[in-house]
């Protein structure tokens, strides 16, 4: 299955490929070269259209994976996936409902299937989840009602606890990005049920391909 | 390390201090000063570099000094140096030390403030020099625009082999279609460097080379050599490189400032860099204590750590830090148009 992750450094599409491929069982295939990237939260919304025009008009990418940090926006909650829920204030509500208004628009091919896709919401930023199981407070729940939840200070704090530094290099940033999805894919259920919202979603998606 | 640096009557930063951090990158407008500071600052080290008529705030009435305060942070906290050049007078520079030194430690101190002065180097690369041939002579630095670097990667292939394989590591991830930096002598004995192509292995002459290879294999070869000077200021270290290398742009001045998260033992360096790239500040977004914002009023230049904007975070909401900056909200944009 040939997946596509648009993501925001090499490091984060490191560790989402490892953990689609653990939730799908089997190794994913890239297209080719170049990876596709946003540089921040504000450029995603913007390139996901021509991302998806691109990827089913000018490629054979069977998915579309896109993994965004919350910071300090309104996580995700179950209650948004409820008919006409979704919240304005949620990325990853406003990424599927942009998402599915460009999918309905892409012209049916005889020769093209459907382009999946799987969004994900870090809350507040991927570090949190590579914490999970070493910081016993490292949970969805807990880091929405932290009193500095999506702080520049929490997310700065959570680069410190995973790579020892809070600038750390894109080397090392991508080593432990593969070491860590690497560890969560072992436990991955467990990872899903305490970070259902975030994950969950993208987890949920993925399951419905 | 420096912490701070008031100017005094010094062109248009008449009145202003620029708060510096172990790395300090500077955005503002051109003219705002951010080249002037980093030279004064080269100048602090070697104060015959500036003359008083050329430096002086237009305007400034003859009893009037060009000064310059440098606080002192780190081991050297609490030290305060001062230099000043006058119309008639040689410059001077004098140091307040802290005031638990006494009798040897100030002479202790006192050396190796102006060791570190005196070694303060500015780089602003461009594409010829970088290319240029080099004689080989012993202990070669790297030129303030490039110039010696075939001399400093041969030097550093034969006393630091290690780093120079690293070197090649770094070249081949930031530069995938090269693999290894090679040598060619020319006939009298200049030397200069190639690239050698992974695929077909062809060998690429420095001077057939991009400007922006050039200018990145500079700035590594700045991060990899053994002994960097102790504050390295570098203007626009972006220029000519693809917005997707801008990480590793920062990578590279990250490494010199911050060492030990590069596995680096050796002692970390004072960076202090300027830019235009929206895209290379777009970087800073979780660590806005290390932009300072240059804002140019008329003739007036202020200086302004981001961090210490206390609606920073409801300016920026969700927006990117590149895109904020250049609608002028932060200031650090041109008056005009």
């Amino acid at each position: 299955m040939k997946v596509t992750v648009l993501s925001e450094s090499p490091a984060d599409e490191a560790a989402v490929r490892i953990l689609v491929d653990g939730l799908l069982g089997s190794p994913t295939e890239s297209i080719p070269p170049p990876p596709l990237r946003t540089r921040g939260w504000s450029t995603v919304l913007s390139v996901l259209p021509g991302t998806i025009n691109h990827l089913y008009y000018r490629t054979d990418a069977d998915a579309l994976v896109i993994v965004v940090d919350a910071d300090n926006s309104t996580p995700h909650q179950r209650q948004h996936d409820l008919p006409d829920s979704a919240n304005d204030q949620c990325r990853l509500c406003q990424l599927r409902s942009l998402a599915v208004k460009t999918l309905s628009k892409l012209k049916e091919m005889p020769t093209r299937s459907r382009l999946k896709t799987a969004i994900g919401l870090a809350i507040p930023a991927i570090e949190a989840w590579y914490r999970y199981q070493i910081d016993p407070h490292a949970i969805e729940v807990d880091l929405i009602r932290r009193p500095d939840a999506g702080t520049r200070a929490l997310r700065n704090q959570l680069k410190q606890d995973v790579y020892g530094t809070d600038q750390p290099g894109s080397e090392m940033s991508i080593a432990r990005a593969r070491e860590e999805a690497t560890r969560l894919v072992q436990i991955i259920d467990d990872f899903e049920r305490l970070f259902p919202n975030g994950f969950g979603a993208l987890a949920r998606d993925i399951r419905s391909w | 390390m420096i912490e701070s640096v008031e100017f005094r009557n010094l062109k248009a930063l008449r009145d202003t201090t620029l708060p510096l951090g172990r790395f300090t990158l500077i955005v503002g407008p051109n003219g705002s000063g951010k080249s002037t500071a980093l030279w004064a600052l080269l100048a602090a080290g070697n104060m015959g570099l500036l003359e008083f008529n050329k430096i002086a705030t237009a305007g400034l009435g003859a009893y009037n000094n060009v000064s310059l305060v440098l606080r002192w942070g780190g081991t050297f906290a609490g030290n305060v140096t001062h230099v000043t050049w006058g119309q008639n007078d040689e410059p001077v520079r004098q140091t307040d030390f802290n005031e638990e030194l006494s009798g040897d430690a100030i002479k202790v101190v006192n050396d190796r403030l102006d060791n570190i002065l005196s070694a303060i180097r500015i780089y602003s690369f461009d594409a010829p020099s970088i290319a240029a041939p080099t004689s080989l002579e012993p202990h070669m630095t790297l030129g303030w625009n490039g110039r010696n670097l075939a001399g400093v990667l041969h030097q550093l292939r034969d006393a630091e082999p290690e780093r120079f394989n690293a070197l090649n590591e770094e070249v081949a991830r930031w530069l995938p279609e090269f693999e290894q930096i090679l040598f060619e002598t020319h006939l009298g004995g200049p030397q200069s460097f190639l690239l050698r192509t992974r695929e077909g292995h062809h060998k690429i002459q420095a001077s057939e080379l991009s400007q922006g290879t050039l200018i990145a294999l500079a700035l590594l070869t700045l991060a990899y050599i053994p002994d960097p000077p102790p504050i390295v200021c570098l203007e626009e270290p972006d220029r000519g490189i693809h917005p997707r290398l801008l990480r590793e742009v920062l990578d590279v001045m990250y490494r010199l400032s911050y060492p030990e998260n590069y596995g680096d033992k050796r002692d970390p360096v004072q960076v202090i860099a300027t830019t235009h790239s929206p895209y290379l500040l777009d970087l800073f977004k979780d660590h806005p204590e290390e932009v300072v914002i240059a804002n140019k009023i008329d003739q007036d230049v202020h200086f302004e750590r981001l961090s210490d904007r206390e609606d920073l975070d409801e300016i920026l909401g969700d927006a990117q830090l590149s895109d904020v900056w250049y609608s002028g909200i932060l200031g650090g944009v041109p008056t005009h148009p």
